[in-house]
């Protein structure tokens, strides 16, 4: 057909690395050479940094130094200590950092899905809402997040608040976007078969809107998740922020890299998490066509 | 029935400029007709069907579906078909046939029923449970067709529907149409810019003028109905059908070059 439906052309999120990472079902011989090569430019990474870091000359006169930028064996082996149940178990706060990403991303979805379809019902407030969302979203959010810590406390609320209102935006928009996508020949159309404006909602608007809204989940998480730990640096006693925050505190460059290990880690799992939920809920959508 | 007494419409652009599409259009379609409209583009074709359907109001004049006037709701049993896909990605075809009656809460075994009939006489039984984006275009358009056959539409209005196919697809789906139109009897106008298929369909061709469009031409097509839709460019008299509507249409095309 001439038209293509409107999720076909959803906005491509050139900021999220992530989805090129996903796996294509047929491997061919070019893929495996991309693999290949990947891994190679890891282990040379990861195998440069080894071994300049135990040249003692190289630690005294470069950047080289352990202390600054420990060691990937060091650094794997913290990490396999905190995943020792223990004083040094690390789960706690991984589990602190989840919980508040998790709830602060649930809660800003919903919320900016419901918002987004609320306020493409309305022509009159989109236009009278608009410049105050634009000012909203365009004022750095993570410059609310002192406010946030000291209207929220320290701690976990604080968290979620914060998370909540980055996702929220990024959310918001896309699902306003997606909903008001929708061609006015296709809600003609089910005019003529007999839809109520609430009936088209449902089985229009909402379906075209949601598949945007998983066009930006992928960020969402991310967002969520630099919320939560941003957050947890500005005020916490607990969470992978506030590990990152202590290890500062002790100048523990190990610490550090191991966290930020972990929550790349944690990142990543996530994406691909969505991937797999979007996979099923979107199986109609062209991006997964071939799957 | 349709009538148009009067009918006229005038938009105004962006720049604020107010444009005279449809000048003064006055028709009656009766009840079982297939009639088809012609006219270079910009015309103001689309614009006559989304009045009759009560997308968009006129701006002078009064339309008329089945005794009533047509105002700003969608006449009842009213059946379009758009050039755009109309076809929800999200749901299968049968869920799509069946999204008319889903409107209207009709019970699960009516509609189960009716989607049956509808998937038979479109050919696409085998196709019940595939999407959208496994379906080639012209099967697509099968699908809207049936989706608005669903609700027992008594005029069925087209705009273009077969535009972007293929002469291979579009014949068949010609020949389609024709038998379902004879089987189930609603009055049908339809917009198209290919006057081969206009003389193919219809009972009745109306020509429209540059715009301010006002009719020019009104050529009742007399081959008798069952038309063969495969032989039709043999019959003499589609040849001298088509003639007749160029010499008129074909003046509109040269004043406006």
């Amino acid at each position: 057909m001439s038209s293509e439906p409107a999720v076909q052309t959803l906005p491509q999120d050139a900021l999220s690395p992530q989805v090129s990472a996903t796996p294509q079902r047929k491997p061919s011989a070019g893929r495996v050479r991309v693999v290949v090569c990947q891994i190679l430019i890891l282990v040379l990474f990861l195998g440069l940094w080894e071994v300049l870091t135990g040249i003692q000359w190289m630690q005294k006169n470069s950047i080289f130094d352990p202390f600054f930028i420990s060691r990937p064996s060091l650094i794997a082996a913290r990490i396999w200590l905190w995943l020792q149940p223990g004083r040094n178990s690390i789960w706690p706060h991984l589990a602190a950092t989840l919980y508040a990403t998790g709830l602060g991303l649930g809660v800003g979805v919903t919320s900016g899905f419901a918002l987004g379809v609320a306020l493409a019902q309305s022509k009159f407030w989109a236009r009278v809402l608009n410049p105050f969302i634009i000012a909203l979203n365009s004022t750095p959010r993570i410059a609310f997040v002192p406010l946030i810590t000291m209207l929220f406390g320290l701690g976990f609320a604080s968290k979620v608040v914060t998370s909540w209102f980055v996702v929220f935006f990024l959310v918001f928009f896309n699902t306003y976007k997606g909903a008001n996508s929708v061609e006015q020949e296709l809600v003609n159309f089910c005019r003529t078969l007999g839809g109520r404006p609430m009936q088209i909602l449902w089985r229009v608007r909402i379906p075209t809107a949601a598949a945007w809204t998983f066009a930006s989940l992928p960020n969402a998480i991310s967002f969520a998740l630099i919320g939560v730990v941003l957050a947890e640096f500005v005020g916490s006693t607990t969470g992978m922020g506030y590990i990152m925050t202590t290890s500062l505190a002790t100048l523990n460059a190990t610490d550090m890299f191991a966290s930020i290990t972990i929550l790349s880690v944690l990142g990543v799992g996530l994406v691909y998490l969505l991937r797999a939920v979007e996979a099923r809920l979107l199986h109609w959508s062209a991006e997964f066509r071939n799957d | 029935m349709i009538t148009l007494n009067h009918v006229s419409k005038t938009y105004v652009t962006k720049t604020g400029e107010p444009v005279k599409a449809v000048g003064d259009v006055s028709m009656t379609v009766n009840k079982g007709e297939f009639v088809c409209i012609v006219g270079p583009s910009g015309c103001g074709k689309s614009t006559i069907l989304n009045m009759i359907a009560g997308f968009a109001a006129p701006t002078s004049g009064e339309i008329h579906v089945d005794g009533k006037r047509v105002t700003v709701d969608v006449p009842e049993s009213l059946g379009y078909i758009f050039q755009k896909d109309t076809v929800l990605p999200w749901y299968t075809v049968r869920q799509n046939v069946g999204l008319g009656l889903k409107f209207s809460q009709a019970p699960k075994g009516k509609i189960d029923r009716k989607i049956d009939k509808l998937l038979r006489l479109a050919h696409l039984t085998d196709c019940g449970d595939a999407y959208p984006h496994q379906l080639s275009g012209g099967m697509r358009r099968r699908v809207a067709l049936c989706m608005s056959l669903a609700v027992d539409p008594k005029v069925l209005l087209l705009d273009e529907p077969f535009g972007a196919l293929d002469t291979h697809t579009k014949t068949h789906l010609h020949s389609e149409l024709l038998e379902i139109w004879r089987e189930l009897g609603q009055t049908i106008v339809m917009i198209t810019h290919d006057l081969d298929e206009a003389v193919t369909l219809a009972s009745r061709v109306i020509v429209l003028s540059s715009p301010p469009s006002h009719t020019l031409l009104e050529e009742v097509i007399g081959i008798p109905y069952p038309r063969d839709v495969f032989e039709l460019r043999q019959n003499p008299q589609f040849t001298t059908h088509i003639q007749r509507v160029w010499k008129v249409l074909g003046n509109q095309f040269r004043a406006a070059a």
